[in-house]
């Protein structure tokens, strides 16, 4: 699962619409076999992105590479490569959901009979495949949504705000899947949301956008955890005393704060308890994602 | 161009999985019927109908088969944008220019396959309830029954072609079937209300109107000629605009942007 070249490669992209740039000469790359998330507050112009991705919208300027296939120039070719679902999965409700699929199967190259009934039974529809989508649930759409998508295994899924109207067990369901499938399967997962807590649930990295601008990306999970200089609170009897002993760190109520990485972390502790000081508590004082996402994105000012 | 034929079967299969559909194959069934057997009661003795004037009759009823192709035309791509497919049609491996062309035969199949249903159905009830006695003077000089209906059924599918075309383009430009189905079936029944009131041999331009042409059954009596309009004239402004239609209808689709 060697990232050897990005899935996506998208170049100065940017949307007009009449005077408004709702997408502004955005550049990304998304790495293959990452759950990789597009984050931004409602009317960032996350799914605007996606629909010139999937070539619902057409481009301003720049251009959509899907592996080799520019969306542009070789749309069939980008198009092969892509499964996904914009915003709610829309089905035929008159079809049954088997109908449904052979529907998208017959567009695609390559779809046999089996690779359809192994799709249904990954995404636990074998029961109700045959009835009316009409009578299905919006959970039962949401995976017949995802069904359709995957059906001639692309190398990359798009998903806009797929989390949209779940509850927390499909949430929960959606992101265990998603994650098999970036990391047995190598699918390489574009996953939008304006919400930071799902994307650091599931994602390995966010890109953060605002106002048709890319503002940030940020990498969350690593193979093995690489250690990063955290501030750590020390909570300790004595906090002038420790401050004193380590000859470092700032005051803070009942604490020390010290910035230190994972191996500093634990050889100060054995410094504090070897000078007598008594330590109840030692907790990572990181800024959460979530006050550098507000951050970033200004807060308020919908775009 | 992998298998296009694939498209078309995903079509049909739209059309033929609605109950909708079954609805309107079965009122061209049963409504030519209940009025075959009306007539055969109410002429029952004296003044007899021959198998081939019933089925002449019968033809004029056509306009079913003409609504219920243009509501399929109407809705064929406005449904997919009400619906909200049209996001997961237009993101396979299809250009957008063959989606829509398979959208267009798909049209085209249905009509021409209720077209053929009426035919029989006609055909079956005027021969069945009628004696085969023919009547003299009701055909124009040098038409056998035969070649009359057959010209005359022709004339009303090219009408009717013309119709679902002028819907199917609505459909692309406004994305709604309703208004689609709506100036179709005005087209439709006020094409020949306007047909009366223009008046070629008056004024030339209106020689170049579309309603002015449709109807071109009026030709097999020489009605027309007035105004130096002919059939192959009539042919060839009706091409005009249904080719512009269709040019109307490929560009909107192929260029549109699918927002909500
Ligand atoms: N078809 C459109 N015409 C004009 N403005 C649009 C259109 N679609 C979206 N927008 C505007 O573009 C901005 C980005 O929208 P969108 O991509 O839907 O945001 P997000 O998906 O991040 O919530 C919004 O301000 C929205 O109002
Ligand atoms: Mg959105």
């Amino acid at each position: 699962m060697m990232s050897q070249e990005p899935v996506v490669r998208i170049k100065g992209v940017s949307k007009r619409i009449g005077r408004r740039t709702l997408i502004d000469k955005l550049d990304l790359e998304i790495p293959s076999g990452q759950v990789y998330g597009f984050l931004g507050p409602n009317g960032a112009g996350k799914t605007t992105t996606i629909r010139m991705m999937v070539g619902l919208m057409s481009i301003s300027e720049g251009d959509i590479y899907i592996g080799q296939s520019s969306v542009r120039e070789d749309f069939e070719g980008a198009m092969k490569q892509i499964g996904a679902i914009v915003e709610n999965p829309e089905m035929y409700k008159f079809l049954t959901g088997y109908q449904n699929l052979l529907h998208y199967a017959r567009m695609s190259p390559g779809v046999t009979k089996e690779r359809i009934d192994e799709v249904i039974h990954r995404v636990g529809l074998s029961n109700r495949i045959h009835e009316k989508v009409k009578t299905y649930s919006l959970g039962m759409r949401q995976r017949l949504g995802v069904a359709q998508a995957i059906l001639h295994r692309p190398k990359l899924l798009v998903l806009d705000e797929p989390t949209n109207g779940l509850d927390p067990q499909g949430i929960r369901e959606l992101r265990d899947y998603l994650r098999e499938l970036a990391h047995t399967e190598g699918t390489t997962v574009f996953v939008s949301s304006h919400l930071l807590s799902e994307m650091e649930l599931m994602c390995d990295t966010v890109a953060v956008i605002k106002q048709g601008k890319l503002v940030d990306v940020k990498v969350l999970k690593t193979g093995e955890e690489t250690e990063q200089q955290a501030e750590t609170a020390f909570e300790v009897d004595k906090p002038e005393e420790a401050a004193a002993l380590l000859g470092t760190g700032a005051v803070d109520g009942g604490s020390v704060i010290i910035t230190a990485d994972k191996e500093g972390i634990a050889e100060i502790n054995a410094r504090l308890v070897a000078g007598g000081i008594r330590v109840y508590g030692i907790s990572k004082r990181t800024r959460s994602l979530e006050d550098q996402f507000l951050e970033m994105t200004g807060g308020g000012q919908i775009g | 161009m992998a298998n296009f034929f694939k498209l078309l079967k995903n079509e049909n299969m739209k059309i033929y999985r609605r109950l909708r559909t079954w609805i309107m194959m079965g009122l061209v069934v049963i409504i030519p019927a209940l009025v075959a057997v009306l007539m055969a009661v109410s002429t029952g003795g004296d003044t007899e109908i021959g198998a081939w004037d019933a089925f002449t009759n019968l033809t004029s009823l056509f306009f079913l088969v003409s609504i219920f192709s243009a509501i399929i035309f109407a809705d064929i791509v406005a449904s997919e944008f009400t619906w909200g497919t049209i996001k997961l049609l237009l993101i396979r491996p299809w250009k957008r220019s063959k989606v829509l062309l398979s959208k267009l035969l798909a049209g085209l199949i249905f009509s021409l396959l209720l077209t053929l249903i009426f035919i029989v159905v006609n055909w079956a009830l005027s021969f069945l309830l009628f004696k085969n006695i023919s009547t003299p003077g009701v055909y124009p000089a040098g038409y056998s029954p035969f070649s009359f209906n057959l010209e005359m059924l022709l004339y009303r599918y090219v009408d009717m072609v013309i119709i679902c075309i002028f819907a199917f383009m609505l459909s692309t430009l406004f994305r709604s079937s309703g208004i689609a189905i709506g100036l179709a079936i005005f087209l439709l029944f006020a094409g020949n209300i306007l047909q009366a009131l223009l008046r070629p041999e008056k004024y030339a331009w209106t020689k170049y109107v579309l309603f002015t042409n449709m109807n071109l059954s009026r030709y097999m009596i020489g009605d027309g000629s007035a105004a130096g309009m002919t059939l192959g004239f009539s042919v060839a402004v009706l091409s005009v605009y249904v080719i512009v239609f269709l040019a109307v209808s490929w560009i909107v689709f192929m260029r549109r942007d699918v927002a909500a």
